[in-house]
């Protein structure tokens, strides 16, 4: 895998063979093999860079989802005897474990950045880009799972459920429900972005 | 030099006959993930149950068309099986040709977009499922679970089906990379 390629002349040891003709098949192979690898690494280099930048991006996505989910508090105007009314992401599990699902996509994400380099520097690398797209196959389920799961309860806090008489709390809470929307948006963009990500990987495996 | 051309050729066979081992792995999968969604669609969608009272005014029914997650569920896990099928024809071409590389590279990127899909459609039906058992208190939903048993029952045990299945396709993604990889 560590072959020099700097030089395009390179030194072939043929030993002394009686026919030609093996002769003349080493050089041409020789050389095929180096100009088929110094132009492989050209368009891998350019989805390694890309591979890059769309990690920068889904990083954004992924902080974003996670802040807006995290600092959702909103208290209503008034209360009764019992209780005030307030609404946070602590209230429903389904937004506590999204949160930790996007934190975990975004620390992942940070931390296969220095990979996402070496994937650019060293195109030939098969290990890194395998172990890149494994990761990232399991953080699209990680990331769809939790996107999903707060868009469920999204979707039953605007619109409610009639048989099981289930109100709709959006109406009262108006801001709460907006900022979780944004969030679930943030999130599925993440995701979308890293499932771009597994296939940019299986692009650039292919030798 | 005749000597390393033979050792070439051996490794060369060897080589092949793994990728057949992993072209034949990957379509056992997909008849395993096959049947997993399946049944889930099957058991979400023959959900109903009815109570054996009633009042004047409603009658108390559960099916699983009366959430929109579990329609979706169920649509999403029937997509999900049928792409499955039609990609085994693509698997068994892969066990005959080992070296076909465009066309394992369109099947990651399909059997990405349904783990995507499905993923979505069982972790919604769970988020449902959750309330349904626990309901929320600050939300002011109750629990539904404690008067409808049977179709508690019922819900829980189709999402194990479609979680199985989304292991499998993260399993299938790996071992067509694995291929991919392998000359």
């Amino acid at each position: 895998m560590d072959q020099p390629r700097s030089s395009d002349e390179a030194t072939v040891e043929i030993p002394e063979s009686k026919s030609g003709r093996s002769k003349a098949a080493t050089i041409a192979a020789t050389t095929k093999a180096a100009r088929y690898a110094s132009g492989g690494g050209g368009w891998k280099r350019g989805v390694g860079i890309f591979d890059f930048i769309l990690r920068l991006c889904a990083i954004v996505a992924a902080l974003a989802a996670t802040t807006t989910m995290g600092t959702t508090n909103q208290t209503l105007p008034f209360f009764t005897q019992f209780f005030q009314f307030q609404a946070n992401y602590d209230d429903l599990p389904a937004f506590t474990f999204f949160v930790i699902a996007n934190a975990i996509a975004s620390g992942y994400l940070v931390l296969s950045l220095p990979f996402s380099i070496v994937g650019i520097v060293r195109p030939h690398a098969v290990g890194i880009r395998l172990l890149l797209l494994i990761l990232d196959t399991v953080m699209v389920a990680v990331t769809t799972a939790a996107a999903s799961a707060a868009a469920a309860i999204v979707y039953l806090a605007h619109n409610g459920n009639s048989n099981t008489n289930w109100l709709a709390i959006c109406q009262q809470f108006n801001d709460f429900c907006q900022r979780v929307s944004g969030a679930v948006v943030a999130s599925f963009i993440a995701a979308l972005i890293f499932m771009f990500l597994v296939v940019l990987s299986a692009v650039a495996l292919r030798r | 030099m005749k000597g390393a051309m033979e050792l070439g050729a051996a490794a060369a066979v060897v080589k092949g006959g793994m990728n057949r081992g992993l072209a034949i792995f990957d379509f056992i999968l997909r008849l395993v993930a096959i049947v997993a969604t399946l049944a889930s669609a099957i058991a979400m969608g023959t959900t109903d149950e009815t109570l054996p009272f009633f009042t004047q005014f409603i009658q108390f029914r559960a099916e699983y068309e009366d959430f929109p997650t579990f329609t979706f569920f169920v649509v999403a896990n029937s997509v999900v099986c049928v792409y499955l099928v039609l990609s085994l024809a693509l698997s068994i071409f892969h066990i005959i040709r080992s070296h076909a590389h465009i066309s394992r590279i369109i099947l990651i990127f399909f059997d990405t977009a349904m783990l995507g899909l499905l993923t979505a459609a069982a972790s919604a039906a769970a988020a449902i499922v959750y309330l349904a058992h626990k309901g929320n208190t600050r939300a002011n939903w109750f629990a539904i679970c404690q008067q409808f048993n049977s179709f508690c029952q019922r819900i829980s045990g189709s999402l194990i089906g479609s979680f199985g299945g989304i292991l499998i396709l993260i399993l299938l993604i790996f071992l067509s990379a694995v291929a991919l990889s392998r000359r």
